[in-house]
């Protein structure tokens, strides 16, 4: 029993951990190419959590359906975002006035949020939302093994196009040396507006895989940038790859935190980690010797 | 004499001096000519102080050492929550109201939790691993104080006994007597050796440490001035709640506000923290008043758009307004 139990919890932390890791690559994506940590991301993952909360009961679509509107509209608003509010910043010495746009950036949306759609908590609740499949006991509910084939499924579409396309190396590129990618006639403007684009596609999509599995409000968005924050440099800050092995060991630590310690506590545990890794491992657990920053 | 006067004014390096007495002067009257209990001018005023005074400490961590403190609120609250517990457990027998003693114990809290992780974290963590790093400290802190229900009472948080309550004059006093001291601090700071030293760091770690400077020391009490500054200020605030609790005095608001002050007054600069404090305050009571719900929408375009058209703070705008007409 304790045995299924455990497994049940290590089962959980893996499937919710999928969501801090989505959430994590756009923040990799943006951080390689600005060399900012975007925090208003969480706050755009609650915005499209809202956006596929509106088109299940206003219009009656389905949340998983909806991706094929979310993805889109959030990719064009992410790069809309880079040229209208960070282009200047972004070419400025001082990273921390493209930092400082995102906190307002952040603020702006979480209020923006609150008046539309007050502080209450909303739940996306399907006919599957109960769905749950029990193999030798374990619990896991449909929705949850979803996320994880959508979140497996956007990581390796990211993956790929990082790796075989010519924008995708452009950016990777980027991320190890702008001069010198300016240098070779790469358009920065236009790397950055892909990785924002990017980035801000993979909120959408972790903000509808969290609207089906997690009741939301406006405020839990800047705790979930700081998780993804937190999953980011567990997997080493500017790195893809890794960004998404460190949400998943996040929810983890999350999960069996809080089962053998307790809710609150489970938090300051992750915080420990995180500390610990930024002092001993700064380039992440899974990450080589790269330094980047 | 006039001329003498109008000579030392012209002169730049006197001319902070003379706006702050200025100012303390003007501000020093004004009680005198309002209804200090009713008026909502007072209240703005003891906001603005007590921005300005964690401003400050945020400028000098920041604007002058460059590196980036995201665990001020932190500080804040452990002032806010030192006030109360040593009045509740009455500690140090003396006063407690407004009592200086206690004010500058709950501005030594965080001045020893910022050694106690700062040596840690700026030795091994640079640039945004330092922003992060504090952020992390500051979440555990408000985890900790949430958990340890034994002595914080968790989210219900703390009462002190709010039958001391006279008259907001002290409030008003103290505000402006803890916004000059805080000024004249980083003032002071910036113009020693000390400063010379953390806008070396600033500007480059590795040559200044080449240079004899001795990095980690330097930082470190940049980071300590930097929490004694915010722990006060939750002291003065603590004190004006009467009701301290975690979502009050440990709220994130009290880690972005000075931050924004700071930015767009103009970091790195004596006055600016202040112009800031004015400016925002001033923009989130106006919309307290008028437009409760929305008002932080406007303040998050405010932000977006200052850092968007001016991104040196107002400050930067009047050099940028000087050398255009060169």
């Amino acid at each position: 029993m304790n045995l299924i139990l455990t497994l049940r919890v290590l089962v959980n932390g893996v499937l919710f951990g999928t969501t801090y890791g989505i959430a994590a690559v756009g923040l990799s994506l943006i951080f390689g190419t600005m060399r900012i940590i975007f925090f208003a991301q969480g706050t755009f993952i609650i915005f499209f959590a809202y956006i596929s909360y509106w088109l299940l009961t206003l219009l009656g679509i389905d949340p998983y359906l909806s991706l094929i509107i979310v993805i889109p509209a959030s990719m064009l608003l992410g790069s809309a975002l880079y040229y209208g509010i960070f282009k200047e910043a972004a070419a400025n010495e001082d990273k921390n006035i493209s930092l400082l746009l995102a906190i307002g950036l952040m603020y702006l949306m979480e209020n923006f949020m609150l008046v539309v759609w007050t502080p209450d908590p909303r739940s996306v609740v399907t006919s599957y939302t109960t769905l749950v499949f029990r193999p030798f006991g374990i619990v896991i509910p449909f929705t949850r093994l979803t996320t994880l084939f959508i979140a497996v499924l956007t990581a390796a579409g990211v993956f790929i196009f990082l790796k075989k396309t010519l924008i995708g190396t452009a950016v990777r590129a980027a991320s190890e040396d702008v001069v010198s990618t300016t240098l070779m006639g790469i358009n920065p403007n236009w790397v950055n507006a892909v990785a924002f684009a990017i980035g801000i596609g993979l909120a959408g999509v972790a903000g509808v895989a969290l609207a089906t599995i997690y009741p939301f409000d406006p405020s839990y968005g800047f705790i979930f940038a700081i998780k993804a924050l937190i999953a980011l440099a567990l997997g080493g800050i500017g790195n893809v790859y890794g960004a998404l092995l460190g949400g998943i060991l996040l929810g983890l630590i999350e999960s069996l935190g809080s089962f053998y310690v307790g809710g609150g506590w489970a938090d300051a545990i992750s915080y420990g980690v995180f500390l610990l890794v930024l002092i001993f491992r700064p380039q992440g657990l899974f990450g080589g010797s790269i330094k980047k920053a | 004499m006039i001329d003498k006067i109008y000579s030392y004014i012209k002169d730049k390096r006197h001319t902070n001096i003379f706006f702050t007495v200025l100012g303390a002067l003007i501000f020093a009257i004004i009680p005198l000519f309002t209804d200090v209990e009713a008026s909502y001018l007072i209240y703005f005023l003891f906001l603005t102080f007590i921005h300005i005074v964690i401003a400050q400490g945020w400028n000098l961590i920041a604007g002058y050492a460059g590196q980036i403190s995201l665990g001020q609120n932190a500080f804040f609250g452990l002032g806010a929550y030192t006030t109360a517990l040593i009045w509740l457990h009455d500690i140090t027998k003396t006063g407690y109201y407004f009592d200086p003693v206690v004010m500058i114990l709950s501005g030594l809290a965080p001045v020893v939790l910022a050694i106690i992780i700062g040596i840690p974290l700026l030795s091994r963590l640079r640039g945004d691993y330092f922003a992060f790093g504090t952020l992390g400290i500051g979440q555990i802190i408000i985890v900790v104080f949430l958990k340890a229900r034994a002595i914080t009472g968790g989210a219900d948080g703390l009462h002190i006994p709010s039958t001391v309550y006279e008259s907001m004059m002290p409030y008003y006093y103290t505000g402006l007597l803890l916004a000059l001291f805080a000024i004249a601090v980083v003032y002071f700071i910036t113009r020693s050796r000390i400063g010379f030293a953390l806008r070396a760091i600033r500007e480059d770690e590795m040559s200044a440490a080449s240079h004899g400077v001795f990095i980690l020391k330097y930082k470190v009490l940049a980071f300590a001035v930097g929490a004694f500054l915010a722990g006060i200020a939750g002291s003065l605030y603590a004190y004006y709640l009467f009701h301290i609790n975690p979502d009050s005095v440990l709220n994130m608001n009290w880690l972005f506000y000075p931050i924004l002050m700071c930015v767009l007054g103009g970091t790195g600069t004596i006055m600016g923290p202040v112009i800031g404090a004015f400016f925002m305050t001033a923009i989130f009571s106006f919309g307290d008043v008028y437009f409760a719900q929305t008002h932080p929408i406007v303040s998050g375009v405010l932000i977006i758009l200052v850092m968007k058209f001016m991104p040196t703070g107002i400050i930067g705008l009047k050099d940028r307004i000087l050398s255009r007409g060169k």
